[in-house]
């Protein structure tokens, strides 16, 4: 009798807090696989006409870094066939880099420079990022699915007011003037190639919502 | 709701129609003149017709040389004694839409008329598709005088079996013309027989199905950056190619009732 009185009291005494000790690591661990996935929600999403990525693009992208002048975009883009036999689906990640934010009031703010880089695909079976085996090695030496873009942009942005604020934030404007590397590496060696044959001009806008 | 899109639309079909904005390097969106070869060769006949006598140059592979190929349009139009150009194909590098957009305006400035053919690099990704609205079809002939020129798809390695390459059918109904036996013929590709590009399964075929034209002058090519002329076969029939525009080179022809001869122009 002694026995059991003393195995249940020592049941009740562990039990809870052994129970508790359980209990918080494994909220401390639920809290982290939370904090850590959190940050993979996108923080804003981008609407671009043109750009060479697309007729439009829409994707997902994320701020980082200490005064988030870093930022990552997926875009899927839309590229009608005009006079080609297909519709084209474009993937894009593009990362840019915005040294400056200028908050001007409230409501607006600029970032004066933007500085982009972005891979651009085009999803066929038609474009090969390696050229297909049938070819010799090295037969044409270069990816026709997959381009390199490089862009310099500014943006305009507009803090929305807290009384209308439904999904965003901010929405910022933004324009873009690219190029290509296949154009780059064609103006090289040509004088006949200008400046305006190989920029190209892009427009978007950035919605923040958090 | 609707506002907003009544104001968007206008602006966005303003800006879609503005060159500035690409969408994509192989958008295929093709702005300018289209469907020069058959505009050009409506031309050639015109000008040559019932001639016993005529003269012709032959360039190619001018991917990506737009500085040399304006220089030869420039030098090309200081002659008078030309009556048409024969572009050998490449026309573009990789396929990419505003390539055959710009080689085409620099080519538009020749004096005289001039024909593409299609080259192996102008078939990447859809650029057979951009080929064919901005030159035309693969497979074309023409009559200057009394030639018959026979221009071919030679491009067996960018296609499958789905897309015959040569396509012996398209040989075979200009061999049923009429008045083929009245009139000399030659072939012109853009890689030759043996070639890495050419079906070469098919080559003695080709050759064998070529030799059946009455009158086979020769035939030319392009496709190996380097003038050449050799008798392949060693059956007689020669093949010209032509070098690429880096060369600073071109061919030219002269025809004859009785035979033809060819020079090499450095520029």
């Amino acid at each position: 009798m002694k026995w059991l009185i003393f195995n249940i009291a020592l049941l009740l005494l562990l039990l809870p807090s052994n129970m508790e000790a359980q209990d918080s690591l494994y909220i401390e661990h639920l809290q982290k696989y939370h904090t850590t996935w959190e940050r993979l929600i996108p923080r804003h999403y981008k609407l671009q006409f043109a750009g060479s990525m697309g007729f439009l693009s829409f994707g997902p992208g994320w701020e980082y870094g200490k005064h988030h002048h870093w930022e990552t975009d997926i875009l899927f883009g839309f590229v009608p066939k005009y006079d080609s036999s297909d519709n084209k689906i474009t993937f894009t990640i593009k990362e840019n880099y915005i040294p400056w934010n200028k908050k001007l009031n409230q409501y607006f703010g600029i970032e004066p420079l933007t500085v982009s880089i972005y891979t651009n695909s085009i999803l066929s079976g038609k474009y090969w990022v390696n050229e297909p085996n049938k070819y010799p090695g090295g037969y044409y030496g270069f990816s026709t699915r997959v381009r390199l873009n490089l862009a310099l942009g500014q943006r305009f942005v507009f803090y929305v007011p807290d009384k209308y604020r439904k999904y965003n934030k901010a929405i910022s404007f933004f324009y873009e003037l690219g190029t290509t590397d296949f154009y780059i590496v064609s103006a090289f060696t040509n004088h006949y190639l200008k400046m305006k044959d190989i920029l190209h001009l892009s427009l978007g806008l950035k919605m923040q919502v958090f | 709701m609707i506002k907003l899109i009544d104001i968007a639309l206008p602006i966005i079909f303003i800006l879609a129609s503005c060159s500035a904005f690409e969408y994509q390097p192989y958008d295929g969106r093709i702005s300018g003149e289209s469907g020069i070869n058959k505009k050009n060769i409506a031309l050639i006949e015109k000008n040559c017709a019932d001639r016993d006598t005529f003269r012709f140059a032959v360039i190619s592979d001018t991917q990506r040389w737009y500085d040399e190929t304006q220089d030869f349009v420039s030098v090309l139009n200081k002659r008078n004694d030309i009556d048409f150009v024969i572009h050998g194909g490449d026309i573009s590098d990789f396929g990419v839409t505003k390539e055959f957009l710009w080689q085409r305006d620099i080519l538009s400035h020749l004096k005289v008329p001039y024909v593409v053919l299609i080259g192996n690099h102008d078939c990447l990704g859809d650029g057979d598709e951009i080929f064919e609205k901005v030159f035309g079809q693969p497979n074309f002939a023409f009559t200057a005088g009394k030639v018959k020129f026979i221009c071919i798809n030679s491009n067996a390695l960018e296609f499958d079996y789905s897309n015959p390459i040569p396509n012996f059918d398209f040989i075979e109904s200009q061999l049923d013309t009429t008045d083929i036996k009245n009139h000399k013929t030659i072939f012109a590709m853009h890689a030759r027989p043996y070639s890495d590009q050419f079906n070469n399964n098919v080559a003695k075929i080709f050759e064998y199905d070529i030799r059946r034209f009455p009158n086979l002058l020769f035939c030319l090519s392009a496709h190996d950056h380097k003038l050449e002329a050799d008798d392949l076969f060693g059956d007689g029939v020669m093949y010209y190619a032509s070098a690429n525009i880096a060369k600073r080179s071109y061919l030219v022809f002269t025809i004859y009732k009785e035979g033809y001869k060819y020079e090499v122009v450095n520029f």
